[in-house]
């Protein structure tokens, strides 16, 4: 499944959080990540983000496309994100 | 899963536990190492072990490739699917000559069914040659000898390739066929293609426990990795000549993306990447499966090629090569 990712973290985590989705996902924007990813990894990032941030000040945003047919995405201005088959 | 090709000169590393890959002009980029099942090394990259390490942490290989977009070898992790008995029953079936000959033959014989299969997409113009083709395909079962069953397979990719005259509209054509170095950009194309198709099923049988050193059609003794070069067999009229048709025909590719070098014919960067988008997109996509009952990649389709040939060595089932039905 195709997923988004967005967070606004607390200063002192912003940068936990930024390190562990690159792990995993595309960076796109600052505080938000996307890209393909399994049902069984998605699980195991989230559980690894969730064991960084607080969760009374802390919010992490998932959003998860099933079909990658049934999202359109345009890019206004820069695109800041990465072609990554090719570098 | 993905594959990425690094196309530029840098250096890969580690950094927070995931891959960097850092060149000149546009500094860093990280890639998801959870993410990442081969990367292809096409430029000139620096790297280190503490990158290694990671890698195969987290069984990622690296394929390389030299100037001129030849394969030169891969670094792939150390194997966790490994079984003895499996190595050994494959052995057992190479030592005997009629299951051996089963085996090759078997590859043979799926590879002419595809190529039968491209031409007959073309059924007005390339009529005469399936007739060849069709008497050369009867001398597979009754062979003896894995020589003879190689020049039947020779004679037969001779024809199908002349074929491909009739086939590609623009003005490419094939005369001979010639590898190390390619004298044309019809055989430029051919041999990337192939190269690509090599390291995709090695790195597919890299993923069962096969052997990919034993092999039944080529001989195990040329110091190279020839199970890939036999299941190959099977998959490159299947991916390779059909996406080449189809690169050639839309004008994907043209002659401005060959470069001469002195009679060696290839394919500058531009066109490798046109090439490698396109081979990308074919991989991945699926085609619904008869028993499986879901559907199923191209690339996953190698995968399942090896699975099969496991249960023929363990003796679970007979090995019925992969015949396109779609």
């Amino acid at each position: 499944m195709y997923v988004i990712i967005t967070y606004d973290v607390g200063e002192k985590r912003v940068y936990k959080v930024c390190k562990k989705l690159r792990e995993y996902l595309t960076w796109t924007q600052n505080s938000v990540f996307e890209g393909q990813i399994g049902k069984g990894k998605l699980t195991q990032c989230m559980h690894e983000l969730d064991n960084i941030i607080h969760p009374q000040h802390d919010s992490i945003y998932l959003y998860q496309v099933n079909n990658q047919n049934h999202m359109k995405k345009t890019v206004f201005g820069r695109e800041k994100g990465f072609d990554d088959l090719f570098l | 899963m993905s594959d990425h090709y690094i196309f530029s000169r840098g250096r890969l590393k580690r950094k927070h536990n995931t891959i960097y890959f850092e060149s000149g002009e546009e500094g860093q980029k990280a890639l998801p190492v959870e993410r990442v099942d081969n990367l292809h090394i096409f430029g000139e990259v620096d790297l280190n072990s503490k990158l290694l390490n990671l890698l195969t942490k987290y069984d990622v290989r690296l394929h390389f490739y030299n100037y001129y977009g030849f394969y030169t070898g891969t670094y792939y992790p150390r194997t966790k699917n490994v079984s003895g008995f499996t190595v050994v029953q494959q052995s057992m079936h190479y030592l005997d000559p009629k299951k051996r000959y089963y085996m090759a033959s078997a590859f043979v014989e799926s590879g002419v069914h595809h190529m039968l299969r491209n031409l007959r997409r073309h059924k007005e113009k390339t009529g005469s040659y399936v007739d060849t083709i069709q008497a050369e395909r009867v001398k597979i079962p009754d062979g003896r000898t894995i020589p003879e069953l190689m020049g039947v397979e020779g004679r037969i990719r001779q024809t199908y390739y002349r074929s491909f005259n009739e086939i590609l509209k623009s003005d490419f054509i094939f005369t001979k066929r010639s590898k190390q170095p390619p004298a044309d950009p019809l055989n430029a194309l051919i041999s990337f293609g192939n190269s690509l198709m090599y390291t995709t099923v090695l790195a597919e049988v890299y993923k069962t426990a096969l052997d990919p050193t034993v092999s039944f059609l080529h001989e195990p003794s040329s110091k190279r990795f020839s199970l890939s070069l036999d299941v190959a067999e099977i998959f490159k009229p299947l991916i390779v000549d059909p996406l080449i048709v189809s690169l050639v025909n839309n004008r994907v590719i043209g002659k401005k993306h060959f470069e001469d070098f002195e009679g060696i014919v290839l394919l500058n960067d531009q066109g490798k990447q046109r090439f490698i988008q396109e081979w990308e997109k074919k991989l991945a996509t699926t085609v619904r499966h008869r028993t499986l009952k879901r559907k199923v990649s191209y690339r996953m389709f190698i995968r399942l090629e090896c699975y099969k040939m496991i249960k023929h060595f363990i003796g679970d089932e007979p090995y019925r090569p992969l015949k396109a039905w779609w």
